[in-house]
């Protein structure tokens, strides 16, 4: 895949006046802006209002309503077990009913507490074998935060929960070379003739 | 009080060595483990030289380079504790405190703005504060700009993230296309109603995962 | 607007609808590649939306709630759907012979446009599809995906870079 100048790209970010961009750029930009238009333009027929009103004006039973009402009406079930599997079933029923009563979002704040927050790490790195994030949160020891490139598109990233506060970091690929984040906007000198990338992490309060 | 802080120094500094074995050059283990003595000796924290060590060893820097790291590292954190001092904080100064204002200072912001902001939080958290003010300075703001901005949030009453609120709000307004010293104004004029970042959707908490915890770490 | 369809009256929201479906319509689609799955998704993330309103938290962000919710429903219609099942032949309709020359070529072009997207991921897709067809900026696209700027912005930079060499041909 060909990489465009990063000055057509600050164009259409708005990052850039349109005239700041050398003539033989503008082509290309042209045909980036025709794809929004071509797409902007499209038709669309039809139209789901009538489905919502419907559904909306339906009467709607919250989930304990219809629990209940699935316990309080007949229906027919049909369960087919071998004897092995009723064991199984009594210790699932057992280890479901011992479950904390927590909702989802009393789950979810068990998760993040209030001194933590999520880092997103992203990085290109197109002929990479393997790209991991080291850093102050792991004690810089490698191998314990791996970014994942699943579409093999050379875009590796991963999210993980860090304490909130500063943290410095870079990225090792290949398992040897260390580089520093280039979308991380700040930086602070690792005293090592390198620069690490530094990231603030912001507690996460549930919504 | 003297004895536990030299207890809890010397409790720190004997697990260093186990720390640093195996992970940075054995002929920079024993200098380390002196400073990070010195240091717990000394009422400063530790893990930041630790840290620096592993760190070093972790990027493959000679014993040399990483002695003189760690050595730089000690320097910055004495310097830290002293402007805290001078700037009304008393003994002993909270680790959390002088590793903030470390890193203040090494990132470039100068000490009579970090004065500042330690005096305008007399006695609470300084990270917060820290924060904000080096992420307006990382998006353009002028640092003496930026430390104003978030002293009068300060005065108005937010703390902790809202701080980074303030932040992020001012940079908000740039991203509009104000100016940067339209954006202050605009920001200013609403304080202290700055809104709230938004908190990352729960799927997002889901897939995150916390890094695998180091086994030789407790 | 918001304020009164909270407050019962759900004509209101029949306007809130006719204002954003049309957007909401066009980004499912270029998300699951079938016009009909796109119906179901806006059609279930109006209904989510309607039931949640008291938990939008800012109604003045009811553009970025509303498209958060719609692309939400893409991702479980996404999940649901064996892998490679993208199809855009149901995207595009068919022309119609009484159309005239400049209808035609411009139903081509979306034809051609529709096909290079198809070829980037799910995530991609999106970004590009938010920033450059729905016309958002990359705080709202954040408030969407629940992404941070930096992901998006690669994810949109490499997007570009998909479709010109995708359409380069056609030049």
């Amino acid at each position: 895949m060909n990489t465009i100048d990063p000055r057509i790209h600050q164009v259409l970010d708005g990052e850039l006046p349109r005239e700041a961009l050398p003539a033989e750029l503008r082509p290309a930009l042209s045909r980036l802006e025709a794809v929004g238009d071509v797409l902007r333009r499209e038709t669309i027929r039809g139209t789901v209002a009538a489905r919502v009103f419907a559904e909306i004006r339906r009467p709607h039973h919250g989930r304990l309503v219809r629990l209940a009402r699935w316990f309080t009406e007949r229906h027919p079930i049909t369960i087919s077990l071998r004897p092995v599997w009723t064991l199984a079933l009594a210790v699932l029923v057992a280890a479901v009913a011992l479950l904390p009563s927590a909702g989802p979002a009393g789950r979810a704040e068990q998760l993040l507490s209030a001194q933590e927050g999520i880092a997103q790490f992203v990085g290109r790195f197109p002929d990479a074998r393997s790209v991991e994030v080291v850093g102050s949160f792991t004690d810089w020891r490698p191998g314990a935060i791996p970014l994942q490139d699943d579409d093999r598109d050379g875009v590796w990233q991963t999210e993980v929960v860090l304490p909130a506060g500063e943290h410095e970091y870079m990225f090792v690929v290949d398992g040897e070379r260390w580089v520093p984040d280039p979308l991380a906007g700040r930086y602070a000198d690792d005293g090592f003739g390198r620069q690490n990338a530094v990231i603030i992490v912001r507690p996460a309060a549930v919504r | 009080m003297l004895l536990a802080v030299v207890a809890v120094g010397g409790l720190a500094a004997q697990s260093v060595r186990g720390r640093l074995a195996g992970r940075v050059p054995a002929a920079a283990v024993a200098p380390v483990d002196s400073m990070v003595r010195a240091a717990a000796a000394d009422g400063l924290p530790t893990d930041p030289l630790v840290r620096k060590a592993l760190e070093g060893g972790a990027k493959r820097a000679s014993p040399e380079q990483i002695v003189v790291a760690v050595a730089q590292v000690a320097t910055q954190l004495r310097e830290a504790r002293t402007l805290l001092l001078r700037s009304g904080a008393t003994l002993p100064v909270a680790p959390g405190e002088v590793v903030a204002v470390s890193a203040a200072l090494v990132r470039g912001l100068p000490a009579p703005q970090v004065q500042r902001l330690v005096a305008a939080l007399p006695g609470e958290p300084t990270g917060p504060a820290l924060h904000a003010v080096a992420d307006m300075v990382g998006h353009g703001f002028a640092q003496d700009a930026a430390v104003d901005l978030v002293v009068d949030a300060v005065r108005q009453g937010l703390r902790g993230v809202r701080l980074l609120d303030v932040a992020t709000a001012a940079v908000r307004e740039l991203q509009r296309g104000q100016v940067h010293e339209a954006a202050l104004t605009a920001v200013r004029r609403r304080l202290p109603d700055v809104p709230a970042s938004p908190t990352p959707p729960r799927a997002a908490l889901t897939r995150a995962r916390r890094p695998v915890a180091d086994p030789t770490h407790p | 607007m918001v304020a009164r369809v909270l407050g019962g009256d759900v004509e209101a929201f029949g306007l809130l609808i006719a204002r954003y479906e049309p957007g909401l319509l066009r980004f499912s689609t270029r998300i699951l590649g079938s016009a009909d799955a796109a119906a179901d998704a806006v059609a279930e993330g109006l209904v989510r939306a309607y039931r949640h309103l008291a938990s939008c938290r800012e109604p003045a962000r009811f553009r970025t709630w509303v498209y958060r919710i719609v692309a939400n429903r893409c991702k479980s219609h996404l999940a649901r759907r064996p892998l490679g099942d993208v199809s855009l032949d149901d995207v595009t309709p068919p022309a119609d012979p009484t159309d005239n020359e400049a209808t035609l070529e411009r139903d081509e072009q979306l034809a051609l446009v529709g096909q290079a997207l198809a070829t980037l991921s799910p995530e991609k897709r999106e970004a590009f599809v938010l920033k450059h067809v729905e016309g958002m900026s990359y705080d709202e696209m954040a408030a969407v995906t629940g992404a941070r700027i930096p992901t998006l912005k690669m994810r949109v930079h490499r997007a570009r870079e998909a479709l010109l060499e995708a359409l380069k041909e056609y030049q």
